[in-house]
């Protein structure tokens, strides 16, 4: 036995638009298909319904019974993220899903209610209090499939769609269950037939003719199609005749098409006018990532890389993507890196219609524990991450890490990933007690004057930075970092140590070999200092005094 | 694996009565001696989250952290000033919290943090976040950042200079104070000249240091380490003016010119300066360990 759910969304194409404007729910919003002359409505908010529109007025018609009336185009991206967030919310019931377009969807709810059975007892009695206000029908606490649809309900609502469900045994009767204006519908096993007897004709396939020709027949309700000879009918109708027959008697052969995991999240809009400045621009962005994380949120999936598109006026695209740090699903940190990347390359035109799409990734998880060190949350630790980059810059903040080798600038950069902390809390170890070195980034050159000692021994005599030079061998370094460019280092030297000499690459064509100094300067500081090949000296460190 | 699983935890620390209606009732409906082992997961949070305010960080400098009465108090701002070691502090600190198994975060100004050296003192480079700003506002603003992520230590150090950009405001000092308040966070602040203000725990002040030399006379020298003074100028629960005197080894006089940490330092065979055992008769690595250099050397000054 199947069971299958329909979630439908009524007027799908307004749905989709006010899910994207919510702030026209409350308004007389007319959503309109075609150009020009051929520009008539297909859904209108429940306000504008009070004042005579309806679908298939024209666009002059309507705006001559409500001239405030809002009108809006139809939005193929809304309805497209509509549909994929409809699809979403479906996922999270079940892993087979169908996609029927339009704001419809089929998903295999065959013993996903077992879910809802232990929450039967605790929603009961929220149910009751709601049917004791009138609120919720008595049917309605029979069975965790009513649980169920309820759920979805709420799930629908979550993503800003006013969505219908309905369970039966076949699609036809999930989605003439689903399309019934009080919604949810569950129909128990075996009783498509008797709950779809009383329906019109039109319920049963609304798009075909071959429904008007029943009705001509002296046929009104399904009902009475159900109790004909299915001959008589093929006889009359054709194939399509005995299709009907099957779906009047609630057989519906068709078999659910799961479709496939999609591998990103999409979010757009196609702006009525086309925005210059930055912010009304974020503002709506913001709206459409807040969506998006939601849909990710629903999912367990956090964005790991960031792309969007922005359609420009007249014509033409401009497609970005940002890499997030860590997964993250913080709208605010998401807003933030691509406010900085379209203030540092802006379109260069105005901006008539955007689409962002999420690359999905799991969420970094920890177990925090009681009583050793508190670990910091996920989330949270790759948000801040995110947001210290796009202020810091790349390579600019992470976990440091050594490299193999002897010269002492090398280092590297990586992604802070720390391990958990232990459960339990240990004592610190005892202080190696060692002289820190700042590390001169890249190394600063000087010119040096030598002396020899009675012993014909080679020393330092003194020290001198050479002005608004750098080092023609930096090594591992592209640019100073340090304030550097106006550190002045110079003096007569005290007392120097070395040459100890450091040699990298041997087997190379172009060995690093370097002589190391220590020297100390009469007007004090102790410095590191080395000269490479080329008989260039530099100063890389500062014993720090 | 089994080890670990049975091992013993902690007792955990003393917890208040609960505020709660439901709790203090069901206390009143018990023995009093089992409603004393009773708690809530709320109230039980709370409490570790106040015991572990209460703690204190050891730099594992012993006459450092006698002189601010234990270690950096958590929760709070200290600040370290002046012209002297104030770099190997920062390093011993950052082993001190990454071997306990705590994240840190060091706000590096100057660009002058050796990842090779940090790893020779014992830092736990896993735990460890290091962040380069620019200016002082980032500089401020990533501090900020870090102490409310959850990070127990982040520590804000400047090079020899300020960095380019505008001062920042005293209320930014205070607003990192509070963060170090509000969310348990020890913050160090380590910088040429006094920053902070009143809005930090305590204040160091970190004396000119002076070098030591292996050597004598026209003989070839070794740097030994260098020896700063610090005085506690600045606590609110200790009474100010006390200093001590600290000793930093160099790496490299530690493991007598063999091997550094940077790398292996060969004596040149074409110079004929002599190499550190050379220097002293024997074997470097002996003669600097009996050099009698203590690694953090206490003496009281006056």
């Amino acid at each position: 036995m199947t069971r299958l759910a329909c979630f439908y969304v009524p007027m799908f194409a307004l749905a989709a638009r006010l899910r994207s404007e919510p702030d026209l729910l409350h308004e007389a919003v007319g959503i309109v298909e075609g150009n020009g002359n051929n520009a008539h409505i297909v859904a209108a908010t429940r306000r504008a319904r009070q004042k005579g529109i309806h679908p298939g007025l024209s666009l002059t018609q309507a705006r001559s019974l409500l001239p405030k009336l809002i009108a809006r185009g139809r939005d193929a991206e809304c309805e497209r993220t509509a549909q994929e967030a409809l699809l979403e919310v479906a996922e999270s019931f079940s892993p087979r899903v169908e996609d029927a377009g339009e704001g419809v969807v089929f998903l295999d709810v065959m013993g996903m209610e077992r879910h809802f059975v232990d929450a039967m007892s605790d929603v009961g009695r929220t149910l009751q209090s709601d049917i004791s206000s009138s609120r919720t029908r008595e049917s309605d606490l029979r069975t965790p499939e009513h649980l169920l649809a309820r759920a979805a309900i709420r799930a629908c609502e979550a993503v800003s769609l006013p969505a219908r469900v309905g369970i039966a045994a076949s699609k036809l009767a999930a989605r003439v269950a689903a399309e019934l204006p009080k919604s949810p519908n569950v129909i128990a096993p075996g009783e498509e037939r008797t709950f779809l007897a009383p329906l019109p004709l039109t319920r049963l396939s609304p798009e075909l003719e071959a429904a008007a020709m029943l009705q001509r027949f002296g046929l009104s309700s399904i009902g009475d199609l159900a109790r004909l000879p299915e001959s008589e009918i093929a006889s009359r109708l054709g194939e399509i005749g005995r299709e009907l027959h099957w779906a009047a008697r609630g057989i519906d052969p068709r078999p659910l098409m799961p479709r496939a995991m999609p591998p990103e999240f999409r979010e757009g809009m196609e702006l009525e006018w086309p925005l210059v400045a930055l912010e009304p621009f974020l503002f709506i962005a913001n709206a459409a990532l807040d969506r998006l994380a939601k849909r990710m949120e629903i999912q367990g999936f956090a964005c790991k890389r960031l792309e969007f598109t922005l359609t420009l006026d007249p014509d033409g695209y401009d497609a970005r993507g940002i890499d997030l740090p860590a997964p993250t699903r913080d709208v605010k940190t998401m807003l933030t890196l691509m406010r900085l990347d379209l203030e540092k390359t802006p379109p260069g035109a105005p901006v008539v219609g955007f689409s962002f799409v999420a690359h999905p990734d799991k969420p970094r998880r920890a177990q925090l524990s009681l009583f050793g060190p508190t670990a910091m949350s996920p989330e949270k630790l790759a948000t801040t991450i995110a947001k210290l980059v796009a202020l810091l810059g790349d390579g600019r903040v992470g976990m440091p890490m050594t490299v193999d080798g002897h010269l002492p600038e090398r280092f590297a950069i990586s992604d802070f990933d720390p391990p958990p902390p232990p459960d339990v809390r240990r004592k610190p170890s005892r202080a190696h007690g060692l002289l820190a070195v700042r590390t001169f980034r890249p190394p600063i050159a000087i010119e040096v004057t030598t002396r020899e000692t009675a012993d014909k021994e080679t020393q330092i005599a003194s020290i001198r930075t050479i002005a608004n030079s750098l080092p023609p061998s930096t090594p591992h370094s592209t640019k100073r970092i340090e304030v550097g460019a106006t550190i002045e280092i110079a003096g007569t030297v005290r007392i120097c140590s070395g040459p100890w000499r450091v040699e990298e690459g041997w087997w190379s064509d172009r060995p690093d070999v370097r002589e190391y100094w220590d020297v100390e300067l009469e007007r004090g500081g102790v410095y590191r200092l080395f000269r490479g090949v080329s008989e260039d000296w530099f100063v890389d460190a500062r014993y720090e005094m | 694996m089994v080890e670990s699983a049975l091992r013993p935890l902690p007792d955990p620390p003393p917890i208040p009565p609960g505020e709660h209606d439901a709790i203090r009732n069901l206390r009143a409906s018990l023995e009093a001696s089992i409603a004393s082992k009773l708690t809530s997961g709320s109230e039980l949070i709370r409490a570790l989250a106040r015991q572990r305010r209460e703690e204190i960080l050891p730099t594992t400098i012993e006459p450092l952290d006698a002189l601010l009465g234990g270690g950096l108090s958590r929760g709070k701002m200290t600040e370290i000033a002046g012209r002297g070691t104030r770099f190997s502090i920062v390093i011993a600190a950052l082993a001190a919290a990454t071997s306990i198994g705590e994240a840190a975060a060091l706000i590096d100004a100057g660009d002058c943090f050796d990842p090779q050296l940090a790893e020779a003192a014992g830092v736990d480079l896993q735990r460890l976040l290091w962040a380069r700003p620019r200016t002082m506002k980032q500089m401020v603003t990533a501090a900020e950042m870090l102490g409310a992520t959850g990070f127990q230590l982040v520590i804000v150090d400047m090079a020899t200079r300020r960095p380019p950009g505008r001062r920042v405001p005293d209320a930014a000092w205070v607003r990192l104070a509070r963060v170090a308040e509000s969310h348990g966070a020890t913050i160090l602040v380590s910088a040429p000249y006094a920053l902070t203000g009143t809005t930090s725990e305590a204040m160091i002040l970190a004396y000119a240091a002076h070098a030591r030399w292996l050597g004598r006379g026209n003989a070839p020298r070794v740097l030994a380490g260098i020896e700063t003074r610090l005085k506690l100028e600045k606590h609110r629960r200790m009474r100010p003016g006390q200093s001590v005197s600290v000793f930093f080894r160099c790496e490299e006089a530690i493991r007598g010119g063999r091997e550094s940490g940077v790398g292996s330092r060969i004596q040149n065979p074409n110079t004929s300066s002599p190499s550190a055992s050379q220097l002293q008769g024997r074997d470097p690595l002996k003669a600097f360990s009996d050099s009698r250099l203590p690694t953090c050397d206490t003496r009281k000054a006056s």
